[in-house]
């Protein structure tokens, strides 16, 4: 199968699908459905505040595939098996991301390195299953395929004005969003913003890191590649792109990839020096059961885990309470990651620039030439 | 002597050696970063025609260098004081007062040279004077984080205080400037007693009208000049955190690399200058110099390589340009334009450098580093369609600019074998 640039998929999206009337979930519980038809597969992307947020991605080699949830089940996290995409045999990779929590510690030496921190300056930790997340009713945007997922904690530290919050978006082709990171993205992945607004610190050197989590296949293997890249027009000053892929053991084909590039912003219209840098801690196997009703819905026991910390701020980073914001976004798709290349006004500039002189050499040397050549006939010197 | 220019080059690059602590305690953007630059190059774009008047009609040598070492002294205390109290305004009005003195400041020495070594070791003169202000910038660039983080030490953590007490600190090479600028009015005045001679003058006259003559050879020199220029002066004052953000340098091996231009020109003026005086052929030399920016800056642009491979090529080809640009001036206008003729180059020159200090902080800001490169090479292209065109039009007029020396020895002999 083939995903070049001009790759499109038709994207339809649905709140709640399949509930009927004489249920009603819990306030601030629901998923959303992105069916994204390709030419012959289909892609189904499922954002889930049941428990921790989570994004679940299902590729099928069907046309035809369709989700099907047993609600009941679903609300009683009863059973695997009542979110499932038929037909079954379809299903060629499926994966979620999962953000579990959110941890703060007191960063008093100004190391930015959890490492390196006592852990009794670690706060207790934001549990995102315990948030009260808002109703996605009021924020999914059916036409454009996005939805905002806002929660917060019981705790005073979440006053009436902060939130943690995802903004997921689904693509029908090649573009990118205007804000930075401005991630390039293709009709096979989607994306996600988070970020962390308005919450008080617990400290005055607070740092803030969020734990992820990646379910999938039990074959799969995890690596996080760091990759140089030198076009930085997108986002300023910013030379690396990091991508967790998954693969099936020993073999080189990516299945599927989260990917983000190093840096995190402390204002929500930021500019080039609200910038700050964000690393991640080497992807650890995990055990514990998930957090997430979808991934239990989902998954059930088949799956294995890996997690992954998310840290920002570096050495004489400003913290958190400098700006009271913190947002980072992720791409989350399955194929190989996209690549970026130069952008069509960076080559235009180089070619002009270099074309327009080599023009004139070549255009001058030839009438030089031309000239030489016509005046030696004539051009003996008389002998004094 | 050496030293009067040294305060006026080492307080030029401040902003650059210190680019990130002083973004960071002022909260500034990058394009109000490179303001700092603009402001500098303002005065300038006038002053370049009315420094040497200033010094030989109303100051006198003398007074004209103490006065404009003053400037230099005030604006950087100015701009000290700017960052001490917070308020970036005043920080650009310190660099509005600093350029007034700092390129005439240059003028004045050039002009003392002149005075006392005419006839004797002046070649030598000059090249000591260019090493100075190298040096000068060279040790800023390597010494004042180093001052940054004593004085962050000291005080206990950063902010505007730390960065306007290691700027005041830089202020003090101004000072040490100011008392070489009275001690050589002294010396002068004993001379002029002792000698009986006259006051030295800088000889230049600048006549405005002049410009309508200039030959089209002029013209594109100037463009050379300037689109050379602007890709390298404005980069300087952004290299640090390039450096530190694409090749994941510590600062002070960003600061180092972004010095060793300067370094490398010190040496390498004097060789070059020998060379293009020996071998003639400016155009080519000047292509030569140009073509190699353009390979450095595209290094750095699309690849990874190490910068000292780029920066010190860079270097080299700024040193050749030099040597082999500015000399081009006097083949192309008589000898009376000449003083408008230079003072135009450096004013348009202090133009484009406002104008592109500011464009360049406004381009990192958006669309970031690689396109900002992208910029400096279309800036050099254009410098390089200029070389070219200058070939042209000069092979087509049968001008001298490219002939080589010995050709150049004999058309000046036989030139003044007819005039016998």
């Amino acid at each position: 199968m083939c995903y070049g640039d001009h790759y499109r998929r038709q994207l339809s999206m649905e709140l709640n699908p399949g509930l009927n009337g004489s249920l009603t979930p819990p306030p601030g519980v629901g998923i959303v459905h992105v069916r994204a038809l390709g030419q012959n597969d289909t892609l189904h992307f499922l954002l889930c505040s049941h428990g921790a947020p989570a994004l679940l991605l299902v590729h099928t080699n069907s046309t035809s595939s369709s989700l099907q949830i047993n609600w009941n089940e679903f609300l009683n996290r009863s059973t695997a098996g009542s979110v499932r995409v038929a037909p079954q045999d379809s299903v060629q990779y499926s994966r979620a991301l999962v953000l579990t929590r959110l941890w703060e510690y007191d960063d008093v030496n100004d190391t930015a390195d959890p490492n390196k921190t006592d852990p009794s300056s670690f706060f207790p930790p934001y549990e995102l299953a315990s948030f009260t997340w808002d109703d996605l009713n009021k924020t999914v945007n059916l036409t454009d395929h996005t939805v905002r997922l806002c929660g917060k904690d019981s705790a005073e530290t979440f006053n009436s004005n902060s939130s943690f919050c995802l903004l997921f978006s689904a693509y029908e082709g090649v573009g990118r969003e205007e804000a930075w990171p401005a991630l390039l993205h293709n009709a096979n992945s989607s994306q996600l913003r988070l970020w962390l607004d308005r919450v008080t610190p617990r400290s005055n050197a607070s740092r803030f890191l969020f734990e992820l989590q990646s379910v999938g296949s039990p074959r799969h293997e995890s690596r996080v590649d760091v990759l140089k890249s030198i076009d930085d027009e997108y986002t300023p000053s910013i030379f690396q792109v990091s991508q967790w892929v998954f693969s099936p053991p020993n073999a080189n084909t990516v299945m599927g990839y989260t990917q983000w590039k190093p840096v995190a912003y402390r204002k929500a219209a930021p500019l080039t020096e609200d910038a700050t840098p964000c690393k991640h801690s080497p992807p650890v196997a995990v055990d514990q059961a998930s957090p997430s009703g979808l991934v239990l819905a989902y998954f059930g026991k088949e799956s294995r885990t890996f997690g992954l910390n998310m840290t920002f701020g570096i050495k004489d980073a400003p913290y958190y309470n400098a700006t009271y914001f913190l947002s980072w976004t992720v791409l989350v798709g399955m194929g190989s990651p996209p690549v970026e290349f130069f952008s069509p006004l960076v080559m235009a500039i180089m070619a002009i620039g270099l074309g327009a002189p080599l023009a004139f050499i070549l255009f001058g040397g030839i009438y030089v030439c031309v000239r030489k050549r016509r005046a030696e006939p004539s051009g003996y010197e008389p002998i004094n | 002597m050496c030293f009067l220019g040294f305060g006026s080059y080492f307080c030029y690059d401040n902003p650059a050696a210190l680019q990130t602590q002083v973004i960071q305690d002022m909260r500034l953007t990058t394009s109000k970063f490179m303001q700092l630059y603009a402001w500098y190059s303002w005065p300038n774009v006038v002053l370049c025609f009315l420094g040497g008047f200033l010094i030989d009609r109303v100051f006198g040598i003398r007074l004209g260098t103490i006065i404009f070492s003053l400037f230099v002294c005030g604006g950087q205390v100015i701009f000290a004081a700017g960052a001490l109290v917070n308020h970036f305004w005043l920080m650009e009005l310190g660099r509005f007062v600093f350029g007034i003195g700092g390129e005439s400041l240059a003028v004045a020495q050039n002009t003392y040279a002149v005075n006392w070594f005419k006839g004797k070791e002046l070649n030598l003169v000059f090249g000591l004077q260019l090493s100075m202000a190298r040096l000068g910038s060279t040790v800023n660039m390597n010494v004042m984080s180093h001052v940054y983080s004593r004085i962050k030490d000291l005080i206990g953590s950063t902010g505007p205080s730390t960065l306007g007490v290691s700027l005041m600190i830089a202020a003090s090479t101004c000072v040490f400037s100011l008392i070489c600028a009275l001690v050589l009015g002294y010396l002068d005045r004993r001379a002029e007693r002792i000698l009986n001679k006259e006051q030295g003058k800088t000889g230049e006259v600048i006549k405005l009208t002049d410009v309508k003559d200039f030959p089209l050879q002029l013209w594109l020199i100037f463009i050379i000049c300037v689109g050379y220029y602007v890709a390298i002066f404005p980069f300087i004052g952004l290299g640090q955190v390039f450096f530190i953000e694409k090749f994941d340098f510590s600062p002070a091996q960003a600061s180092a690399v972004n010095s060793i231009v300067y370094i490398i020109s010190a040496p390498a003026s004097p060789l070059f200058g020998l060379m293009v005086d020996k071998t003639g052929k400016n155009i080519m030399w000047v292509l030569c110099a140009v073509v190699t920016t353009l390979i450095s800056h595209m290094m750095l642009a699309f690849t990874f390589w190490n910068p000292w491979i780029a920066m010190s090529l860079m270097g080299l080809s700024y040193s050749l340009l030099a040597c082999a640009l500015w000399p081009m001036v006097a083949f192309v206008v008589p000898e009376h334009q000449l003083g408008t003729a230079y003072g135009f180059m450096q004013s348009i020159q202090n133009l484009g450098l406002a104008l592109i200090a500011m464009a360049a902080g406004a381009i990192l800001d958006n669309k970031g580093y690689l396109f900002l490169e992208v910029f400096f090479c279309a800036c050099i292209c254009l410098a390089l369609l200029a070389v070219i065109l200058l070939y042209l039009v000069d092979y087509f007029r049968g001008g001298e600019l490219n002939l080589s020396a010995s050709v150049r020895a004999r058309l000046l002999k036989s030139s003044s074998s007819d005039s016998e």
